[in-house]
């Protein structure tokens, strides 16, 4: 079921909307043109997800000493470990884990978002 | 079955130069010697000695009837070592020759593992065919090293490459030539305390400071294997040397649980410093380093001793080893006499068989 969370530039371009939904603690994150919706929960040790960062970071290299940064805006990293999910697919990146954090579909129209709970 | 009646090889030989590098003279240069005759230059020892006979770590019941140091004489070494312990093959690795690190000179370093290397060659290897060689490189030209290694680790004699080392961790690109080398000819990179760590300014530094006393530097030797480890791994170099192995001689491993455990769980959330590494990084470990076993550690209980061999794979990370002629020798026939006949098997045999490329000796 969709729940309006509020008006898309109302959300912070940096750190996440955190909303109640359902009593389901969700975080909002706006990065360009694109609105994720995760459970506000890591699943390693249940730090709250949503207080993390949203950036890309280190893709694998086959190269020793080669550095190779993508999945800008992507990637969100846990404010405890670090452990990085992708918004995309909620995955752990790169098999480190096989735990995935919760996404809920976003979708906005008129300006308004809405989060499908 | 009765360990005295197993296969043997034992991984972990000491064999000493008389003389000291006086004795080393004729391998080398007119132009060496006197070099050397002209500094008084010795292979120093660590100041904090072994409060045993003589303060030294060879053991007095090994000293040859030739005279000499125990370990100097290969054929008494036979009589006195692989004949009554059934040992088929010794690898020999020359911890008087690991005190070149102590020396700031790379010149004298180069010059010096390279005649105790032909020494070797000439006194011992011939003597006996049980008798397989770790050679000695100087870490402090790499180059040189590479060198060293192709001129002679072709050898069917020479079965690894000893690297005595120096304050500077084993991942460090430094290291590359002799890397390449060693994976070219097929041999595995052996470490072993050298007995100089901390002691001199170009050797090894005890993580936290001094120790001040034998009993507290030799409890610290595995710090060294640990941060050497970590350092190989998280620098990548099991990746850029896919066929590379190294053995840890003496330095014990039942820190190796805790590593393997250390290094995976920071792996999850530092990967992003170390993006070279594909899968979790204690499985590199396990597939690049073997362990020799002695001094085998005594936990409070047997079976502790069994859970910690399964903790490492021991059935493919575990070398028996002796360490004849020092103090701390373990013997074959008293030690791991409660394991597993196939861990044993792998342990005192298969392991380094297959590290070293032996096959059962003719």
């Amino acid at each position: 079921m969709e729940h309006n969370v509020g008006r898309l530039e109302d959300i912070p371009n940096t750190d996440a909307l955190i909303v109640d939904i359902e009593g389901r603690p969700i975080g909002v994150f706006k990065r360009g043109d694109k609105v994720y919706a995760v459970k506000n929960l890591c699943p390693h040790k249940r730090a709250p997800l949503a207080r993390g960062t949203v950036e890309g970071t280190m893709l694998p290299t086959a190269c020793v000493g080669e550095f190779k940064y993508g999945m800008e805006n992507q990637v969100v990293k846990c404010p405890w470990h670090g452990w990085e999910f992708d918004l995309e697919t909620g995955k752990c990146l790169f098999g480190v884990s096989d735990s995935k954090i919760k996404t809920y579909p976003v979708s906005v129209r008129d300006g308004q978002v809405y989060v499908d709970v | 079955m009765n360990n005295s009646r197993m296969k043997i090889i034992d991984s972990d030989v000491h064999p000493w130069v008389n003389g000291d590098i006086e004795g080393l003279k004729p391998y080398m240069s007119k132009s060496w010697q006197m070099r050397f005759e002209g500094k008084r230059a010795i292979l120093p020892d660590h100041p904090l000695r072994p409060p045993l006979a003589g303060a030294t770590s060879i053991r007095r019941d090994t000293t040859p009837p030739s005279g000499g140091a125990g370990g100097s004489d290969p054929y008494f070494m036979r009589e006195d070592h692989l004949d009554p312990h059934g040992i088929e093959y010794a690898i020999l690795s020359s911890i008087q020759a690991g005190k070149l690190v102590s020396l700031p000179n790379t010149g004298e370093a180069i010059t010096l593992a390279r005649a105790f290397n032909d020494y070797f060659r000439d006194k011992w290897l011939d003597v006996d065919s049980r008798y397989r060689l770790a050679m000695c490189v100087a870490v402090h030209d790499p180059v040189e090293a590479a060198k060293e290694i192709r001129r002679i680790g072709g050898e069917q004699s020479i079965v690894a490459v000893y690297m005595p080392l120096i304050n500077v961790l084993m991942g460090n690109r430094h290291y590359y030539p002799i890397y390449e080398a060693a994976e070219e000819l097929g041999l595995p990179i052996l470490i072993h305390p050298t007995g100089t760590e901390g002691a001199f300014q170009t050797s090894v530094a005890f993580a936290g400071g001094v120790p001040s006393s034998y009993i507290e530097r030799h409890s610290c030797f595995p710090q060294i294997a640990m941060g050497n480890i970590a350092s190989l791994l998280f620098e990548g170099v099991f990746v850029r040397f896919p066929k590379l192995k190294f053995l840890a001689a003496e330095f014990g491993f039942s820190w190796v649980p805790h590593m393997l455990w250390r290094v995976d769980q920071n792996w999850r959330q530092f990967r992003r410093e170390v993006p070279w590494l594909e899968q979790e990084p204690s499985r590199y470990v396990l597939d690049h380093v073997r362990f020799t076993s002695q001094p085998l550690e005594e936990p409070e209980k047997d079976e502790y001793l069994i859970q910690i061999l399964e903790m490492v794979h021991a059935e493919r990370t575990i070398l028996f080893s002796t360490d004849y002629p020092h103090w701390d020798t373990d013997y074959p026939e008293t030690t791991f006499q409660r394991l597993p006949q196939a861990m044993k098997q792998r342990i005192f045999y298969d392991n380094a068989a297959e590290l070293f490329g032996l096959n059962a000796a003719v």
